[in-house]
This record gives structure tokens, C-alpha cells and sequence, in this order.
């Protein structure tokens, strides 16, 4: 694992916008940054990557019924009592789900370490699945790259194959907050993927959704049958509409048993079920009024996104705290492990899955220990 | 042994590319279908249809009716669109169980629901798919018998309870199913979610 740098292709910004990347540069930062590209060798992306991927997405599984057949696991991960049943049923009746993030620590050797799963509402997905690929396209035709490079990112055929064959009421409603142009781009690129595997699949702006006697429904009025939500199920549930969950005969992208997956308390309890794993980290619940934060350790929300509320000691003793909105619930405490630094920048690996199966990865940079947002995306190749 | 590649074998966009967005085709294909629009059973008999079969028709538009009737808060802003005198407070038909041996001279049983809505009186009704009696509709989507009414800026023109206008006059007339569609009156509520997403801050993605 390196990281080499490389010139820019000429006029891929314009490129960008062409194909509905919008976000590529965010409040005059630079989001997509291809004046580098990280390159990994064949075997440490099957062996210390792509097998680990589906073997922790497998433990994370096995945690459910556990989970759904606990009450106090219910409570420690927040999880409102009126929709328990309902949540069950998701998982007995086999909702299909679609796909998930972890973000692995990598160096290039040894066990990657799981930071956290993203299996809700991951997102950096048409810059991996799409935006990369062209990237590694062009630069070979350019003569840049070598010919025999290749990239971990099989993520769009998976996702059309997904799309393909799951099962999935039609039409399918894809769907997020209206006003968010990275969410935006995100549902664009699935709906697309969706389209191109013969889903019937329409845009409907979350808040345009309406309720009749319990059932969701459309702009027409019509029952929507089946929704994909780029939201965070932990908002659904505490939203007035969320009692309507409870009686509308829908069928939800990710399914309602994804949010367990998503909460940060996953961790403590992974750690509980698999303890010493290579590529765990040790994590705990933090318990009300336990003492402050000790070096050597990271502070989580159960819900937070894009690195929000996270708080970090490392073993040095130097603080790191990145603010946010997620203080109304609360926390984990992870063991602390650095990021790998590539030159002045922490590198943290997303390792998708479509279903079961590991898909590819995307790669984050930031000047800071905690991934955010803003964290620049690199491309990636193999090459031996 | 050649390997197999660890990425996509292809990468395409067909909607997020500005070339490709005529895929919005799709809905002009639609066959017309024939039907027929009468102010009454009566009027439908007088046209040569089975007086029978009149009545029933006209008796299921009327049950539709207090369904899918616009329904507004108060008379004044029912009148607002329908004309002083054209609206009156919801009512829900009682269902017969011996409907077929209704004596068409009676009145229909109802009973005052004790709702505040109003809604405009029912000036007429779509006769569905009586008249294709035996012959199979081409159209896969079939058109339903229901109530019809007129606003008041455009007296003459009977539309359905979405607002979609059908004739204007009785007798026969074509119209494409996918427009006269009933659907469950005004009650929806709107809003959906996304309000936890306004509190954390709006510019904020949802996604991680």
C-alpha cells in the first residue's frame, strides 16, 4: 500500500458535473482529489480487505436475533419500545437489503481494524462505484497507468445485479431530504443503477411523502409499496410520522432491521460476541456517569454521522473533538488506533458490501484523526 | 490462468446524463376508452340502457361520492369553487344488502355522518365500462364508475372528483383510464419526514 502521485486529467471537473457529480468540490475544498492514487497489491486486497469485509459483515449478522431477542440490548442501543415488534418481523420475514460500508484502519499490513459500519445511509457511493472507475479508465487510456492496473470496485455490477434479482416491489420510491445535493447525487446514481436493471424506480423528496389512514403514499395519493431512504432510520422512528411505519405496507431500502447494524453500540457488542478478534477493536458502553474520556480512547455517539460528536484521546494524551448534533442519546467508547498518515493526510479504507458480498472500496483522506464529511476522496488501483 | 478483474466490467449512466433523460416517454401509448356520462339514472335510461343497470351504476357512483368528494373545512370555501347551494355536509350511504331489488322511486337510505367537512353535490356520473358489456376492454387499466361534478367557474363541464374534466355534455364519451382514476378524497396528510435533518442543522447530509 502506497500512495503515488499523478497528474490531473484535464477538464475533469467540467467531466464531473457532465455526469451529475455536483459536490466534487464542496464550500471551495476539494472533495474528489485525483492529484494522488493510493495502490495496494492483489493479495492485500483479497487477504487483509475483501475477506475480512464479508467475515465481519457475517459476525454483524449473527448479533440480530441476539439482539431482537434482548430486551436490555434493545434499550442499551435506544431503540423506541413501540417499534421492537415491527423491527423483529423485518429480520423474521427476510427483508432483503441492498448494501453497507465498514471503515476499516489499514496500514498495509496486519489485520485491518474495524472503526465503525455504516449500514443505514452510507454514502460516497457514486464517487467509488462510478466516478473512480472512469478515473482508472482514463488514466490507462492516457497512458498514465500501467495497463495491467486494476481497482478493488465491482460495486456498480453488484448493485445492478442486486437490483436485478432481489426481490423489490415496483414502483420502488427513491427518496431522501430535498434539498441536499450530495444525498441527491447519491439517489440519483442508485436510482439510475436500478433503472438500468429494469426497476420502475421514481425520485420522491422525503417531506412530499403523505399518509392516508396509516399508509404512506405518493404525491397521487398512491400507496407507495416500496422505498429506498438515503435517512437515518434513528430520525424516522422519533418523527411524527414515524407512528405510520407501524401500518403502512411498505417495503423499506435498507429494511428496518439495518438500523441495529447502524448503531455505534454494534461495536461493544461485537466485542462481547468475538473478543480479541484480530480485526476488532476493543469497545465498551459507556455507563452514566462513568469518568472522563482516558488517553488512548474514542468517544462515540450511538448515532452519528460523518465523524459528528466523536471525541479522541490518543495514547499521547492530545484531545481531538469534532462538534456536532448528535448529543440526545448515548455513547461508546472505542480503544484508539491511528490512522495510517500518508504524507500530511489520515487514510481510512470504506469497504463496501452489495448483500453479503464485499464490492470494493473507497478511499478518505483528512488532515485530522477523525474522518468527516469533508475528508477528501482518492481513487485507488491495484497493481502488483 | 488469466484472472478475473477485481472491478465492474462496465460503469453507465443512463439518467443522470443529460443525453439520456428521454426515458420520460411511456405514458403516451395509452388507448382511449369508451364510456358515457349521465346526470342521473334516469337520464342513462332514457339513452337505451337497461334501466336496471342504470340504477345499479348510478348507485355505486353515489357510495363513491363521500369517498372521494373534495371535502373542505367550512361551506364558504366549498362554495368558493362549486357555487352558492352546491355543497352539502358529508354523508355516508348505507350498503343494501338486497340492492338489486331497490325500487329506483326510493330514496336511497343514508345516514348524516357527524363530520364537519363539506363537499360539492354530485352533478352527474361516469358510467364506466357498462356500455363494453361482453366486448374485452384493450386497455388493461379499467375505467370506474363515479361520481362527477362542476365547478362553479365552468358550469358546463362535468370533472372528476380530481379535477379532471370528462365532457360537457350527457351521452357517450372517450376518455384514457389512467386519468379517471378515483382516489381517497383530501384526507392525506402531508409531510413525511425530515425534520430531524431542519434541527441538526439543514446543510448537513444524512448520509456517513
Amino acid at each position: 500500500m502506497k500512495k503515488v502521485a499523478i497528474n490531473e486529467r484535464p477538464g475533469w471537473r467540467q467531466y464531473a458535473e457532465s455526469v451529475g457529480f455536483d459536490f466534487h468540490t464542496f464550500d471551495g475544498e476539494a472533495y474528489w482529489d485525483e492529484s494522488a492514487y493510493y495502490q495496494f497489491s492483489l493479495e492485500q486486497i483479497e487477504q487483509d480487505i475483501e475477506a475480512p469485509t464479508e467475515e465481519l459483515h457475517q459476525m454483524a449478522l449473527s448479533l440480530l436475533p441476539d439482539i431482537l431477542a434482548d430486551e436490555q440490548k434493545l434499550r442499551l442501543l435506544e431503540v423506541p419500545e413501540q417499534y421492537w415488534d415491527w423491527l423483529a418481523q423485518s429480520w423474521r420475514t427476510a427483508q432483503p437489503h441492498l448494501y453497507g460500508r465498514l471503515d476499516l484502519a489499514y496500514h498495509g499490513k496486519g489485520p485491518a481494524k474495524l472503526l465503525e459500519l455504516n449500514y443505514d445511509t452510507p454514502t460516497s457511493l457514486f464517487e467509488t462505484g462510478f466516478f473512480q472507475w472512469v478515473w482508472l479508465e482514463d488514466q490507462m487510456t492516457r497512458g498514465q497507468l500501467p495497463q495491467g492496473a486494476d481497482q478493488f470496485n465491482s460495486l456498480q455490477d453488484k448493485l445492478e445485479q442486486a437490483f436485478a434479482t432481489m426481490p423489490l416491489r415496483q414502483p420502488c420510491y427513491f427518496s431522501c431530504v430535498g434539498d441536499n445535493i450530495e444525498d441527491k447525487g447519491t439517489v440519483n446514481y442508485l436510482l439510475d443503477i436500478a433503472t438500468q436493471a429494469g426497476i420502475d424506480g421514481r425520485f420522491l423528496a422525503l417531506e412530499q411523502l403523505g399518509e392516508i389512514n396509516g399508509q404512506l403514499v405518493d404525491n397521487d395519493d398512491f400507496p407507495v409499496q416500496a422505498m429506498f431512504k438515503l435517512y437515518p432510520w434513528e430520525f424516522m422512528l422519533r418523527e411524527e410520522f414515524g407512528q405510520h411505519l407501524l401500518t403502512s405496507d411498505t417495503q423499506w431500502l435498507e429494511p428496518a432491521w439495518k438500523m441495529l447494524l447502524s448503531n455505534k453500540g454494534i461495536l461493544p457488542l461485537l466485542w462481547q460476541k468475538f473478543p480479541n478478534h484480530p480485526n476488532l477493536l476493543p469497545s465498551f458502553f459507556e455507563s452514566p456517569g462513568e469518568a472522563s474520556l482516558r488517553s488512548g480512547w474514542v468517544r462515540k455517539p450511538l448515532y452519528s454521522r460523518e465523524g459528528a460528536n466523536i471525541e479522541l484521546i490518543d495514547p499521547q494524551g492530545n484531545k481531538l473533538v469534532v462538534d456536532g448534533p448528535y448529543t440526545d442519546a448515548g455513547f461508546i467508547r472505542q480503544e484508539f488506533y491511528a490512522l495510517p498518515k500518508f504524507d500530511q493526510s489520515y487514510t481510512l479504507i470504506g469497504s463496501w458490501l452489495v448483500g453479503d458480498n464485499a464490492a470494493g472500496i473507497g478511499i478518505r483522506e483528512d488532515n485530522s484523526l477523525i474522518t468527516k464529511d469533508s475528508s477528501r476522496f482518492l481513487p485507488h488501483i491495484i497493481l502488483d | 490462468m488469466s484472472r478475473s478483474f477485481k472491478r465492474s466490467k462496465k460503469a453507465a449512466l443512463i439518467l443522470m446524463v443529460p443525453t439520456a433523460t428521454l426515458l420520460m416517454a411511456g405514458c403516451s401509448s395509452e388507448e382511449p376508452v369508451e364510456t358515457a356520462v349521465y346526470q342521473n339514472a334516469d337520464e342513462c335510461a332514457a339513452y337505451y340502457n337497461p334501466p336496471a343497470e342504470c340504477q345499479a351504476e348510478f348507485a355505486k357512483a353515489q357510495q363513491l361520492h363521500s369517498q372521494v368528494a373534495p371535502k373542505y373545512q367550512s361551506q364558504a370555501e366549498c362554495e368558493a369553487d362549486f357555487g352558492t347551494g352546491q355543497c352539502e355536509a358529508p354523508v355516508a350511504t348505507l350498503a343494501q344488502n338486497n340492492s338489486t331489488a331497490t325500487d329506483p322511486a326510493a330514496p336511497a337510505q343514508q345516514q348524516q355522518a357527524s363530520s364537519g367537512f363539506f363537499m360539492p353535490m354530485m352533478m352527474g356520473f361516469l358510467a364506466g365500462q357498462m356500455l363494453n358489456r361482453g366486448g374485452q376492454s384493450m386497455s388493461k387499466q379499467p375505467v370506474p364508475t363515479q361520481p362527477l361534478y362542476k365547478s362553479r367557474d365552468d358550469m358546463s363541464t362535468y370533472r372528476t372528483a380530481s379535477n379532471q374534466p370528462v365532457a360537457r355534455q350527457s351521452g357517450p364519451v372517450s376518455v384514457l383510464p389512467s386519468k379517471m382514476q378515483p382516489k381517497a378524497g383530501t384526507m392525506v396528510r402531508r409531510g413525511g419526514f425530515g425534520a430531524q435533518a431542519q434541527q441538526r442543522q439543514s446543510s448537513m447530509s444524512s448520509g456517513g
